[in-house]
């Protein structure tokens, strides 16, 4: 193999493995994210309820399909009379608390880390596709063939689930903010 | 009256007490090495004499050749000390390769081993005599600047232009032997001994085997134990964060429920009217640095030829990259002015009269300014401006503070006049608030940014480069990582308080969280920038320590800037009115990215003294340059337009569809940059230069060589993405901004100016007065 072949390779392998570290990362950032809102909060999975700091339990109270998101609520009475309600929620009508339907990348947020962590290996697969024009020994062939293959799997593996999430961000309807507009058009 | 109604501060004074304490000890620091610098640095001796005592070259030529250096613009060619551009060589390594093999042919035969100690003797030996302020060269070194002075004279009077120069760039006698004589006593800083020690002024730099210039203990240790407190205080503030990190109390509320105003209901003041023409200008000066940027590229890519035409002749590489590197600090800081014009009537809920009228002479002073920089820059590259004349008008020559002194006091000026606008804004607001708060602390952070800037005035071109270096850094360090941050961090914050996205005690103690943890590493850390620029040990042993410790924070604050960026996403409230500012919260949330990566990963590549020692003036550090400047920088100023233009442009005109294509172009195109060519081709250059030599990466045969060209080519489809697809649409949505700016003018705002917190029953939205006017128009 020759030595431009083997760093190009080595590169563009790094490539990939720093396409998917990216990829936990984000999804890291973004789970803290999330905890924003409900740290101290825990999830029952096998229930499908939080559970406050103070144990009041928050059920399923709406599924939310603009935002593809449950809603779940603790009863009004219980956090009216909780001594950290100032600390928790202004809402009168009980602390509501949020969960994605969706796994990651199911945000805005999300599908911007996945297609950086896409661009990295489509980069990838460019220096093999420039090492291809440039070096046709068997063994390099071999490696970079090796490499395009690697690099197919992880595309498709990125890609497979950035297809079916929704941004589940709200599109600005045009009659949004029509309330001042002048009736002309100029 | 003003003092019964004042609102205590929102958090713990002790927060107040970190932040005064942790700055009075960062700046109490810099004092004393700000003193050492000026006790320690390299000498200019009033006379270099031959042992016969023959004059080669005295105090007022070396000041003379830096001048020449500076003024026509070579530190954007290539570098001294390791400091400048990157295509031409570095100039102290250039100089001490040559000298040493001079020297080295006169003492013998090439495989003489005594040749070789003699060699290694004379650079090392220093002949400084400090009571009569002469050095003495040895015979052969005198030889060796005899004959460098003709060759330096070639190389900067070539007729033609295949080194990236212009042609003839510079033709007069006196100043080629003077430059010759800079370049000179650089080359005797970076391998004469220092007085006491066994290392040179530079600490060793630049390696240099023929002169047995290797990396000192200090570099070794010090990247040592930086390398040892990173990993620690990385441990230690990961275990305290999961100890005590609930208590700093931002997390778990509940998101109130919230209904938007639509950005076509917010009025706006004449002042908030005015700044769609400072984004207007931004966008365009964004677009000219691409294309500089571009045309500066090219001449690494393939030097001698831009597609048939001979570029060099009128636009040589060193105009290109004063113009880049100065447009991308001047489009940002433009959207920085605007952003703080735009958000102080909404701080403020007023705003005076003649704010606009103001604004508008603001932005005539800062055209001024551009184009006299754009001008000045081409007159003192093309020689037409000399000396004094380009030091004022022309061309300053310090990377980054490349602009000439006239403009660099009128930007300072203007950015006063700036202060003093808020200042008439918020005077009121003020008034009535703790100088610990929101509005307080947007103010002072606003006031630090001319006060920064205004360092960089005591860099004067003729003084001893070392201290002109330490100066630079001041605003190139501490003006941009410290106190824009700083801005930067407040304004985000308040643009998440304003939008009801966090309230406003957990902004303040993120505000107070940032400056404690990058006051504690990033004052001190500013010396990270001059291991090798001729500073006593000392600077380099606390500038890595303390740009280590800088880390810790980065790593830290960088994951929770990160994650906090990402909060203004998830808009989860059912508001009657959708969020409207989807592209500039994204733009936010690539800041959080590029943050961690540009500034986080690809900073620290390079931070450690040894990295550097090899690294310094290399493909790695432009990465770091161009992804966190653009990365972090460059994206914020783009969101915070984004958010600025959603209001100016009138809703049904909003180019939803641009600003998405804007989004994606600039933050793939930028990827791609870094990763197809700015990384591998740093890479490639570091590993030539520990293996073949410092000297032999920064030459022009090696970054044009078959491999970097081919990997220089290998940018060209992320580069045409963000052109076309980043500053362009990005120039067109300004241009929207002006062509259609909203009509309705106040000089009050409401308290909720951008939102109303719902507190219906079951949170079902009421219709809404748009919703009720929008069912009308239908």
């Amino acid at each position: 193999m020759t030595a431009e072949v083997a760093i190009a390779v080595s590169y563009a392998a790094a490539l990939v493995v720093a396409a998917f570290v990216l990829e936990l990362l984000s999804a890291h950032t973004h789970r803290r994210s999330l905890r924003f809102r409900t740290a101290g909060f825990t999830y029952d999975d096998r229930h499908d309820h939080w559970v406050c700091p103070e144990g009041e339990q928050l059920w399923p109270h709406e599924l939310d399909r603009e935002r593809r998101l449950v809603r779940y609520r603790a009863r009004p009475h219980v956090c009216n009379a909780c001594d950290l309600k100032h600390r928790c929620t202004d809402s009168d009508e009980g602390r509501e608390i949020v969960r994605p339907l969706d796994p990651w990348p199911h945000s805005e947020a999300g599908r911007f880390h996945r297609v950086i962590a896409l661009t990295l290996v489509v980069l990838s697969a460019f220096i093999v596709a420039v090492e291809f024009t440039r070096n046709h020994a068997a063994l390099d062939v071999a490696a970079l063939v090796g490499l395009l293959t690697l690099d197919v799997l992880a595309g498709s593996l990125l890609l497979r689930d950035l297809r079916l999430r929704p941004a589940n961000f709200p599109e600005p309807a045009p009659w949004h903010g029509a309330g001042f507009r002048v009736p002309s058009r100029r | 009256m003003a003092a019964a109604t004042r609102r205590d501060f929102l958090i713990s004074k002790a927060w107040i007490q970190a932040v005064v304490l942790v700055v009075l000890c960062g700046f109490f620091v810099l004092g004393l090495l700000a003193y050492r610098t000026y006790m320690a640095h390299p000498p200019v001796p009033t006379r270099v004499v031959d042992p016969s005592g023959a004059t080669l070259f005295t105090s007022d030529d070396v000041s003379h050749g830096q001048r020449v250096f500076l003024n026509n613009g070579l530190m954007e060619y290539g570098s001294a000390f390791g400091h400048g551009a990157y295509l031409g060589p570095d100039y102290t390594a250039d100089y001490l390769r040559r000298a040493a093999n001079i020297v080295r042919g006169i003492y013998g035969a090439p495989q003489s081993d005594a040749a070789a100690r003699r060699t290694i003797r004379d650079f090392r030996t220093n002949r400084y005599d400090s009571s009569t302020h002469v050095l003495r060269f040895t015979r052969a070194q005198a030889t060796a600047f005899r004959r460098l002075v003709p060759y330096y004279s070639g190389f900067f009077s070539d007729p033609t232009t295949e080194h990236g120069l212009k042609p003839d760039a510079i033709t007069d006698r006196d100043a080629l032997h003077d430059l010759t004589a800079f370049f000179a006593w650089t080359a005797w800083a970076a391998a004469a001994d220092r007085p006491g020690h066994d290392y040179s002024y530079t600490n060793n730099w630049p390696p240099e085997p023929r002169v047995d210039n290797r990396p000192t203990a200090n570099v070794v240790v010090w990247s040592v134990l930086s390398l040892i407190t990173l990993l620690g205080g990385i441990g230690i503030l990961f275990a305290a964060f999961g100890r005590w990190g609930s208590r700093l109390g931002w997390h778990g509320r509940e998101q109130a429920t919230l209904s938007f105003r639509a950005p076509g209901d917010v009025a706006l003041t004449p002042a908030q009217r005015a700044t769609s023409w400072f984004f207007f200008v931004m966008a365009a000066l964004f677009l000219i640095q691409t294309f500089v940027g571009a045309a500066a590229q090219h001449y690494r890519a393939d030097i001698a030829d831009f597609f048939g035409f001979d570029l060099a002749q009128v636009f040589p590489y060193n105009l290109m990259r004063t113009w880049h590197v100065q447009l991308a600090i001047f489009w940002v800081a433009t959207s920085f002015v605007a952003a703080g014009i735009f958000l102080a009537p909404m701080i403020a809920r007023r705003e005076p009269k003649h704010q606009d009228k103001l604004a508008f002479a603001l932005l005539g002073a800062l055209a001024v300014v551009v184009f006299g920089m754009l001008i000045g820059s081409y007159l003192g590259v093309h020689g037409v401006l000399q000396n004094a004349a380009s030091n004022w008008f022309g061309l300053q020559g310090f990377e980054y503070l490349d602009l000439a002194r006239i403009w660099q006091i009128l930007l300072s000026i203007g950015l006063v006049v700036w202060v003093v606008m808020l200042w008439r804004v918020l005077r009121t607001r003020l008034a009535t608030e703790h100088p610990g708060n929101m509005p307080w602390l947007f103010f002072l952070a606003a006031c630090a940014i001319p006060a920064f800037y205004a360092v960089g005035l005591l860099a004067r071109t003729g003084d001893n480069f070392t201290t002109t270096e330490f100066w630079r850094f001041w605003v190139v360090h501490l003006w941009v990582e410290d106190f824009l941050e700083l801005f930067t961090t407040v304004m985000v914050a308040y643009m998440f308080v304003l939008l009801g996205v966090v309230r406003e005690r957990i902004a303040l103690t993120v505000v107070f969280l940032d400056i404690v943890l990058y006051s504690v590493g990033g004052v001190i850390g500013t010396m990270h920038h001059v291991y090798f620029s001729g500073e006593p040990a000392e600077h380099m042993a606390l500038g890595a320590f303390f740009s280590a410790a800088e880390v810790i924070p980065l790593t830290f604050l960088t994951v929770e800037a990160w994650s906090f960026l990402q909060l203004g996403v998830q808009q989860e409230s059912r508001s009657s009115v959708p969020f409207p500012h989807r592209w500039a919260v994204m733009f936010l949330v690539s800041v959080g990215f590029w943050n961690f990566l540009g500034a986080g990963i690809f900073g620290f590549l390079i931070n450690l003294p040894i990295v550097s020692y090899y690294e310094i003036g290399t493909a790695l550090t432009a990465n770091h340059g161009h992804a966190a400047m653009m990365g972090v920088y460059g994206m914020l100023a783009l969101g915070l337009a984004m958010f600025c233009l959603r209001y100016l442009i009138p809703a049904e005109r909003w180019p939803e569809r641009w600003a998405k294509i804007c989004f994606w172009s600039t933050n793939l195109g930028l990827a791609w940059m870094c990763f197809a060519t700015l990384l591998p081709l740093g890479l490639l250059q570091l590993y030539q230069s520990v293996d073949k030599g410092y000297f032999e990466a920064r030459e022009l045969k090696f970054l044009t060589n078959h491999t970097n060209a081919l990997l220089e080519w290998l940018r060209l489809p992320g580069d045409v993405v963000f052109i076309t697809g980043g500053a362009v649409p990005a120039l067109y949505i300004a241009w929207l901004g002006i062509r259609y700016t909203v009509d309705r003018v106040t000089l009050d705002e409401p308290d909720d100016i951008l939102f109303t917190v719902v507190r219906e029953p079951e949170g079902v939205p009421r219709a809404g007065a748009d919703e009720a006017a929008a069912a009308r128009l239908v």
